[in-house]
């Protein structure tokens, strides 16, 4: 970024910007007056005007001012400016696609409207159509049900109209429509171009064209013949939502579609039916399929920016602040770099460079429509239209560079910023299932009783024997004074005062060196819980000093049955110990182990 | 004495070449400008759009010798622009008054050219054309000024006239207006430097 400046210059206007209600796939940038100025064309679809059907005209903007505008027969799902032939002098043709045509305009005026093949209907839907006009109106119901049989997205369109009327509105309508074909025609969802040679300037290109039914088609407009006819995927249901297409017509093309739930699918020009890529779970707002790297871009409804390659791996994942909303290359060829623009939700717009954010700008409110390329006599012009309508012109800065930030590259490097970036979600890195983890999977679900019984039986020996250590440790350290003879010899005498059922336990610790100190030493007693209560069974001492004995003491209660208020059955002269261990800090084996004998205590009252 | 010294100078300035560099946007017009100085018999009828630079001589009234580097306004040649800014005396700047589109590209290069270490420190006359007065949105000098913000330009001479390069109106005056300022400055670098010499003396 250059020194803090903003890389693209917002172009003002006086007097009030135009409004503009669109889609990304409703602009297109035209020289259609053929005078080298290039063009805006936008179709602005009002929806909210309730006193007239939903209606769209196009219109063309020179720079920022509408010059001209011109009524559309309905409401399209895209425009494209693209060249038929190769005379001289070249003039683009406008191909607009509304529901199951596409109408082309030259010089704005109509040209030529092409539509699309219609499919083959049900015989079942024939029948019923046929018999609907005979017969009489109370045996209707008994047709309509049985066409609900069929899948209602396999119906003709007239059809699905009749199944949504009341029974007073059947009749006329049967009447009106007895004699209309019955065809099933997919309505155009998706409409791009594709260049049919190499890429000099303006070359001639064909259109592809995604129908509701799951085909893609590739139209040839200057006989107007599908010269390429492929499929979604094998089933009904993939409805295409998105398309990028790469390449030239002539020699390799891919196309990749992205269908309503989720799937993305790969189509070339030899395999005319969709691969599977990948799928996800949650539907994408963005697809592209990046001219260079030949990789995938997808945006998602989980606020994420996605990059798979061809074969379906992912190869980086971002993670957005909010929803993305639309997504748009921006090639740069003076730089050789295509940049991605994605609007969020919120009027951020971001710019990345591969997985690095490059650049970014926040307008006022959520963009819904973008549009980038050679407008007037400026090459790098971004127009944006927002939420309400607003048109903005951003012009890229001539002086312009975009280079991932450093950080942002050595956060790579060190591999951290990855990880972060998509937070728990990475892709982890499985290990290859090997022949001898197989088997003995398999084994242990065959032997599952068997495998359980034996790692019990591991497990009790383990404990047994960790056990049977432990009192070997204290009972060879079982004596007064300490025999370590690494550390001071510590002396430890005990001494129980009370009758009970509290008492209290003396400790002494003497230091018996002469010069060496005691230190870093515990003491922990050790009762059967079910004779004895101690509130504090650990004390850390200080360290002791060579012929100043150490007094602590412990409060000890005694438990005793609530009822009679005697002490426990199983308590007996013989197990009525605490046993006092002396600690040094690190050692496993105590210093000393006492057991001190506790007096019979006397029943409270 | 030094009237008799101004004299000279004035006179030695007539002899000297001066330099114009022409500059703005592709399709503003420049070449056209510069093709309406030239004699009658070397005018161009056809235009195209120029590739790097085109240097033109000719003598403006009074016969001041003036070399015009008429530079490409394209984009990929627009960063030519700043290798020609140490040896010129004067600039044309060549703004189409009826892309108010890019008023916004325009600015940002005059800022760029202004900014250049070449031309801040130096007195160099700027002379705008809002070229295409003829245009049906062109958009009056006054207006021009202000979308740019001219009235910023402090430290250099500047001065704004609607044209129209195909019929020739107002280019005139507005280059009169620069070859005097030229001489100003010329002028004002001499003094300067002989108080300079002076000085060390």
């Amino acid at each position: 970024m250059a020194g803090g400046a903003p890389n693209w210059l917002h172009v003002e206007t006086e007097d009030e910007s135009p409004r503009l209600t669109t889609l990304s796939s409703c602009m297109a940038l035209s020289d259609v007056q053929c005078d080298g100025y290039i063009r805006l064309l936008a179709a602005d679809i009002s929806l909210e005007d309730e006193a007239h059907e939903p209606s769209a005209t196009l219109k063309v903007f020179r720079g920022l001012k509408l010059k001209q505008e011109q009524p559309l027969p309905g409401i399209p799902t895209a425009i494209e400016s693209l060249y038929i032939d190769e005379t001289e002098p070249k003039t683009p043709v406008i191909a607009v696609a509304i529901a199951e045509s596409v109408l082309f305009y030259r010089h704005l005026k109509p040209y030529f409207k092409y539509t699309i093949p219609a499919l083959d209907s049900d015989d079942l839907e024939l029948e019923v159509w046929r018999k609907l006009p005979v017969v009489k109106a109370d045996t209707h119901d008994a047709l309509l049900e049985s066409l609900k049989g069929i899948d209602h997205a396999k119906l003709s369109r007239k059809s699905q109209r009749l199944l949504q009327l009341t029974e007073a509105e059947r009749a006329p309508f049967i009447n009106t429509h007895r004699d209309s074909p019955v065809g099933r025609v997919g309505s155009i969802v998706i409409m791009c171009c594709i260049k049919r040679v190499s890429s000099d300037a303006n070359p001639p290109s064909h259109l592809v064209l995604a129908t509701d039914t799951g085909h893609i088609f590739i139209l040839e407009p200057q006989g107007f013949n599908l010269v390429y006819q492929g499929r979604t995927c094998s089933y009904q249901t993939a409805v295409p939502s998105l398309l990028s297409v790469q390449g030239t017509y002539e020699t390799d093309f891919c196309i990749v579609v992205a269908t309503r739930n989720g799937g993305v699918y790969l189509l070339r020009k030899s395999n005319s039916e969709g691969q599977e890529i990948f799928k996800l779970s949650t539907p994408l707002t963005g697809l592209l399929l990046l001219p260079i790297d030949q990789t995938i871009l997808a945006s998602t409804m989980d606020n994420r920016y996605q990059c798979y390659s061809k074969r379906g791996k992912l190869l980086y994942q971002v993670q957005l602040d909010s929803l993305p909303v639309c997504i748009l290359p921006l090639t740069m060829t003076h730089l050789g770099i295509t940049l991605v623009a994605v609007a969020l939700k919120g009027g951020a717009v971001k710019f990345f460079l591969q997985r690095y954010q490059v650049d970014e700008f926040v307008l006022e409110e959520t963009v819904d429509a973008m549009l980038y390329g050679r407008m007037g006599m400026e090459d790098h012009v971004l127009t944006l239209v927002t939420q309400s309508g607003q048109m903005i012109v951003k012009i890229l800065r001539r002086v312009s560079r975009f280079e991932p930030k450093a950080e942002a590259l050595a956060g790579r490097r060190l591999g951290a910023s990855d990880q972060k970036l998509t937070d728990g979600s990475t892709i982890l890195d499985k290990p290859k299932k090997s022949s001898i983890f197989v088997e003995q999977a398999a084994r242990e679900k065959q032997q599952a009783k068997a495998t359980y019984g034996s790692f019990q039986v591991e497990l009790w020996r383990l404990r047994h024997t960790a056990a049977r250590a432990t009192i070997d440790a204290i009972n060879s350290s079982e004596s007064t004074i300490s025999g370590d003879l690494t550390h001071a010899p510590v002396k430890l005498s005990a001494e129980v005062c009370g009758s009970g059922p509290a008492f209290r336990l003396y400790l002494t610790v003497q230091n018996l060196s002469t010069f060496k100190m005691a230190s870093n030493l515990m003491i922990l007693l050790h009762a059967d819980r079910r004779h004895y209560t101690i509130q504090q069974t650990l004390a850390r001492l200080p360290s002791v000093l060579p012929g100043i004995p150490l007094r602590v003491d412990f409060e000890v209660v005694a438990l005793l049955d609530p009822l009679d208020k005697l002490p426990p059955a199983s308590l007996t002269l013989d197990n009525s110990l605490i046993r006092v261990m002396l600690m040094k800090a690190g050692q496993a084996k105590p210093l000393i182990a006492a057991a001190v004998t506790m007096p019979q205590s006397e029943a409270a009252f | 004495m030094g009237m008799l010294h101004n004299l000279a100078d004035l006179i030695k300035i007539k002899k000297d070449k001066m330099t114009i560099l022409v500059l703005g946007l592709n399709n503003s017009g420049k070449s056209t400008i510069v093709n309406h100085f030239k004699k009658p018999g070397d005018q161009s009828a056809i235009m195209v759009p120029t590739v790097g630079f085109m240097v033109e001589q000719f003598y403006s009234m009074a016969g001041v010798s003036i070399k015009a580097i008429d530079m490409s306004g394209a984009t990929r040649y627009r960063n030519l622009w700043e290798h020609q800014f140490k040896n010129c005396q004067g600039i044309i700047y060549v703004i189409d008054s009826s892309d108010r589109m890019r008023f916004v590209v325009v600015k940002d290069e005059l800022d760029l050219v202004l900014q250049h270490p070449h031309l801040c420190n130096r007195t160099v006359p700027i002379l705008f054309y809002g070229n295409k007065s003829d245009a049906e949105d062109s958009l009056s000098s006054v207006k021009i000024a202000a979308a740019l913000s001219l009235e910023n330009i402090k430290e250099k001479p500047w001065h704004i006239c609607s044209s129209n390069a195909i019929s020739g109106e107002g280019l005139g005056e507005g280059v009169q207006w620069l070859v005097q300022q030229m001489r100003f400055a010329m002028l004002s670098n001499k003094d300067a430097s002989k108080a300079k010499s002076k000085h060390s003396k």
